[in-house]
C-alpha cells in the first residue's frame, strides 16, 4: 500500500500465466469433483453393503449351528420373511396415521391465534418421549384387553400404540421446524402481499422440511424397535421370533430375531435420509 | 432526484415547489401496542411528496420502523389514516395493498430455498404475470442492480454475498414497478465501503426511477446524504424536524434536532454535495495503446509530476512519473503505481475527501459507473465547494422563506 511514486517489486516476482493459472484450476476442479464422487459412493453404498454383509454373516454363522427341530421350524424363510413383512407394514401403517395427524396439528399450533400455546405441546412433546415404550404398550394393552367395544388382538391395537408413542416426537419437530423459520423471510413475504396460506405454503413448510423429516425419521426407527412388541398384542411382526427364542432358550433364533430388527432398523433409518436429502430444498 | 444534478440550493428548493403532489399521507397515525401505557405512534402526520427520498430518523425506539411499517401495514395502525395516490387504503385488503409498494427490510429475508430469479419474481407471480414478461422483467432487473442475469440468475441465495443479496432485495422490491418503496435501513447490515457503493447505486438508480421512497435509519449521516427530506422523529415518532437536509444542518428546529444532528455540521455539509456537482479537474494522461515515447514527450512538455496511464476503455490504470516512462524494460502496465482513490460522480465530497485522506495524495480521480475516467478532484476544489456552500446558504434561507413561509417547524 506505497503511496509514493515508486514501482512496487511484485511485479518481478515469477507469477504463473493466466493460462497455466487456469490449468490449475482445472485439475483442482476435477480432483475436487472425484473426491466427491468417491465420498459420495461411499455414502449410498456404504450402509447396504454393510447391511448385506451382516446378513450374509448372519446366514453363514446359522447354516454352522446344529439346529434341532424347534429352531429349525422357527427359522424357515417363510416364517421370517412373513414376519418382516409384517413388521414393516405395521411401521409404515402406524408412520403414516401418525404423520397425517400430527403434522397438521402442529401447524395449527404454530398459527397466531394459537401460538401461544405452543411452548405446552413442546413441553409434552419433549416428555412423551421420555414414556417407555413398553410401559406405554402395556397401558394401552391392559385398556384394550379390558374395554370390550375394542378389538383385543391383531395390528389394530399395535397401530394404535405405536401412534401413541411416536405422535409427540413428529408434533414436537413439526413445531420446532415451523418455529425456526426465520421471522424475517415471513416478514417479506407478507410485505410483498403473500397471503398467509401462501406465506405458509411457499415459505414456512418448505423450510421447516428438514426438522419435521428429521422427525419423521426418528419416528420411524422409534416404530421399527417398538413394532417388536406388537406380539403381545398378537400383531405379529419379528418380536415372535425374538420373544420365541427368549421364552425357549434357543440363542440362535433369539439373535436371528434381534439381528434382523436392527438390520431393519438401520436400513429404515438409510431409506428415510435418502428421502430426507431429496425433499431438503436445495437453497438450505 | 433530477434536481441534484445541480449544486445549487436553490434549484432543488425550486423543484419541490414545482412537484407539490403528495404521494403519502399519514394522518393522525397511531400505534397503541397492547400492555404499553404510552403509544409506540402518536398522531403521526406527515405528507411525502411525490418522487422523493423522505427519511425517517431518530434514536431507537423513538417509533421510526413501527411508522414505516403501518405504510404497508404489516403493522396495522391502532387509529389514523394513509392515503396513498389520494387512496384511503387504511381499510382495503392489506395483501393487495403490499403488492403495490415495494419494500425492503434490513435482513433483507431472501427466501433461501428458491433461486435468485425466483426470488425477484415473488411479486409478479402473486399477480399473475406469464412466464415471458416474468422473466424478462427479472433479468432486466438483476442488470439494473449490477447482477448479470445469466450469472445469477440460478444461484440460491447462500452462494451470494451481503452486498449481492441486498442488491437482489432491491430487484425483488422493485419487481412489478411500484410507485412506492419502503426501506427500513436497508444497507444496515452491510459492511461500510459496499455501504457506501450501494448507497450511491442507488441514488443514481433513484434519479431514473423517481420513486416514492420512505426510508428509515437510525445513522444522521446515511439520512443527510439519502434524503431529499429529512423526518426527525422524537419518541412516540412526534416529528421534531421535517425539512430538507440543509435546512436542518443549517437551522436546527430545536435542542433535540441539534443534539441529534450533532458537532461537525460543516463536515457534514460536505455529504450534501456530490462530486458530480463539483468542476472536476483536467489531469495530463496517457493511453497504454499510445507510443511510450509520445507520452514521453507529452509528459515532459506540461509541468505536471505524473501521468495518469488510461487501459483501452479509458480506466485509470497506473499513475507514471518521469523515469518510468524513460525506462524500456518495464511495460507501462505495470509500471509506476497503481491508482487509487477513485470515486464515482454520485459520490459525497465527504465519501471523496476521505478517499484523498487514505490514498493520501491529495487528489481524487473521478470516474463514470463503467470506470472510465472523468477528470480530477483535488482537495482545493473541495476547499471552495464549501465556502460557495456557505455563501450560498444565506440566499437559499432568504429564498426559502420566500417561497414558504409557514415553514415546517413544530411549536
Amino acid at each position: 500500500m506505497s503511496t509514493s511514486l515508486t514501482p512496487p517489486d511484485s511485479s518481478d516476482r515469477v507469477v504463473p500465466t493466466d493460462a497455466e493459472r487456469r490449468q490449475t484450476a482445472r485439475d483442482e476442479d476435477a480432483a475436487g469433483v472425484r473426491r466427491a464422487r468417491r465420498a459420495s459412493l461411499v455414502r449410498y453404498l456404504g450402509m447396504p453393503l454393510f447391511l448385506a454383509l451382516v446378513l450374509l454373516g448372519l446366514f453363514l454363522w446359522v447354516g454352522t449351528q446344529e439346529l434341532d427341530s424347534i429352531e429349525a421350524r422357527t427359522l424357515t424363510a417363510e416364517n421370517l420373511l412373513g414376519q418382516t413383512r409384517q413388521h414393516i407394514t405395521l411401521t409404515l401403517y402406524s408412520t403414516f396415521f401418525v404423520l397425517l395427524l400430527a403434522v397438521p396439528l402442529g401447524i395449527l399450533a404454530t398459527r397466531p391465534r394459537l401460538r401461544r400455546y405452543a411452548p405446552v405441546i413442546i413441553g409434552l412433546g419433549n416428555a412423551g418421549q421420555a414414556i417407555p415404550s413398553l410401559g406405554l404398550l402395556a397401558l394401552l394393552f391392559y385398556l384394550f384387553r379390558t374395554q370390550p367395544a375394542l378389538p383385543s388382538t391383531g395390528p389394530f391395537p399395535v397401530v394404535v400404540s405405536l401412534v401413541g408413542y411416536s405422535f409427540l416426537p413428529i408434533l414436537r419437530n413439526t413445531m420446532v421446524g415451523l418455529d425456526q423459520v426465520d421471522r424475517f423471510v415471513l416478514e417479506a413475504g407478507k410485505g410483498m402481499g403473500m397471503s398467509n396460506r401462501k406465506v405458509l405454503r411457499s415459505i414456512e413448510l418448505p423450510l421447516a422440511v428438514p426438522v419435521v423429516l428429521a422427525g419423521v425419521r426418528t419416528a420411524l426407527v422409534l416404530n421399527v424397535g417398538t413394532a417388536a412388541l406388537a406380539f403381545l398384542f398378537g400383531g405379529g411382526g419379528l418380536g415372535e421370533t425374538i420373544f420365541a427364542g427368549f421364552q425357549l432358550r434357543r440363542t440362535p433364533v433369539l439373535i436371528t430375531g434381534a439381528i434382523l430388527v436392527a438390520v431393519l432398523a438401520l436400513l429404515v433409518d438409510y431409506l428415510a435420509g435418502l428421502i430426507e436429502e431429496k425433499l431438503t430444498p436445495k437453497g438450505l | 432526484m433530477s434536481d441534484q444534478t445541480n449544486g445549487d440550493p436553490l434549484a432543488r428548493l425550486g423543484t419541490d415547489a414545482e412537484t407539490g403532489e403528495t404521494m403519502i399521507e399519514l394522518q393522525e397515525l397511531t400505534k397503541r401496542f397492547p400492555g404499553q401505557e404510552t403509544p409506540a405512534v402518536d398522531r403521526l402526520s406527515l405528507s411525502i411528496p411525490k418522487g422523493e427520498i423522505v427519511v425517517f430518523v431518530g434514536p431507537s425506539g423513538c417509533g421510526k420502523t413501527t411508522s414505516l411499517k403501518m405504510i404497508n401495514r404489516i403493522i396495522e395502525p391502532s387509529s389514523g389514516h394513509i392515503i396513498i395516490d389520494g387512496e384511503d387504503v387504511t381499510d382495503i385488503d392489506p395483501n393487495h395493498l403490499r403488492r403495490r409498494i415495494g419494500y425492503v427490510i434490513q435482513q433483507i429475508g431472501l427466501f433461501p430455498h428458491i433461486r435468485i430469479a425466483e426470488n425477484v419474481a415473488t411479486v409478479p407471480h402473486l399477480l399473475g404475470w406469464d412466464k415471458d414478461r416474468t422473466r424478462e422483467r427479472v433479468d432486466e432487473l438483476l442488470d439494473v442492480v449490477g447482477l448479470p442475469p445469466e450469472q445469477y440468475r440460478e444461484r440460491f441465495p447462500k452462494e451470494l454475498s451481503g452486498g449481492q443479496r441486498q442488491r437482489v432485495g432491491g430487484a425483488r422490491a422493485l419487481a412489478a414497478d411500484p410507485p412506492v418503496l419502503l426501506m427500513d435501513e436497508p444497507f444496515g447490515a452491510i459492511a461500510p465501503i459496499t455501504r457506501t457503493r450501494l448507497q450511491n447505486e442507488f441514488l443514481r438508480l433513484q434519479t431514473e426511477l423517481q420513486k416514492t421512497i420512505c426510508f428509515v435509519t437510525h445513522d444522521i449521516d446515511e439520512a443527510i446524504k439519502m434524503g431529499d427530506r429529512i423526518a426527525i422523529l422524537q419518541e412516540g415518532s412526534r416529528v421534531a424536524q421535517f425539512a430538507t437536509p440543509e435546512e436542518i444542518l443549517t437551522h436546527p428546529a430545536n435542542d433535540f434536532v441539534e443534539d441529534f444532528v450533532g458537532t461537525g455540521a460543516t463536515l457534514k455539509r460536505l455529504k450534501l454535495t456530490r462530486v458530480k456537482e463539483v468542476e472536476p479537474t483536467e489531469a495530463l494522461t496517457g493511453r497504454v495503446d499510445e507510443d511510450r515515447e509520445t507520452l514521453r514527450q507529452r509528459f515532459d512538455a506540461s509541468d505536471w509530476t505524473a501521468m495518469l496511464l488510461l487501459d483501452r476503455e479509458n480506466k485509470p490504470l497506473r499513475w507514471l512519473r518521469g523515469p518510468d516512462l524513460r525506462q524500456q524494460d518495464r511495460p507501462l502496465e505495470k509500471a509506476g503505481v497503481r491508482t487509487r482513490a477513485l470515486v464515482e460522480p454520485q459520490a459525497t465530497l465527504s465519501d471523496a475527501l476521505e478517499e484523498m485522506l487514505l490514498g493520501a495524495a491529495g487528489v481524487a480521480i473521478v470516474v463514470d459507473r463503467r470506470g472510465a475516467y472523468r477528470g480530477l478532484l483535488d482537495i482545493d476544489a473541495i476547499i471552495t465547494s464549501i465556502q460557495t456552500m456557505k455563501d450560498a446558504q444565506a440566499e437559499y434561507y432568504r429564498a426559502a422563506k420566500l417561497a414558504d413561509p409557514e415553514d415546517e417547524v413544530p411549536a
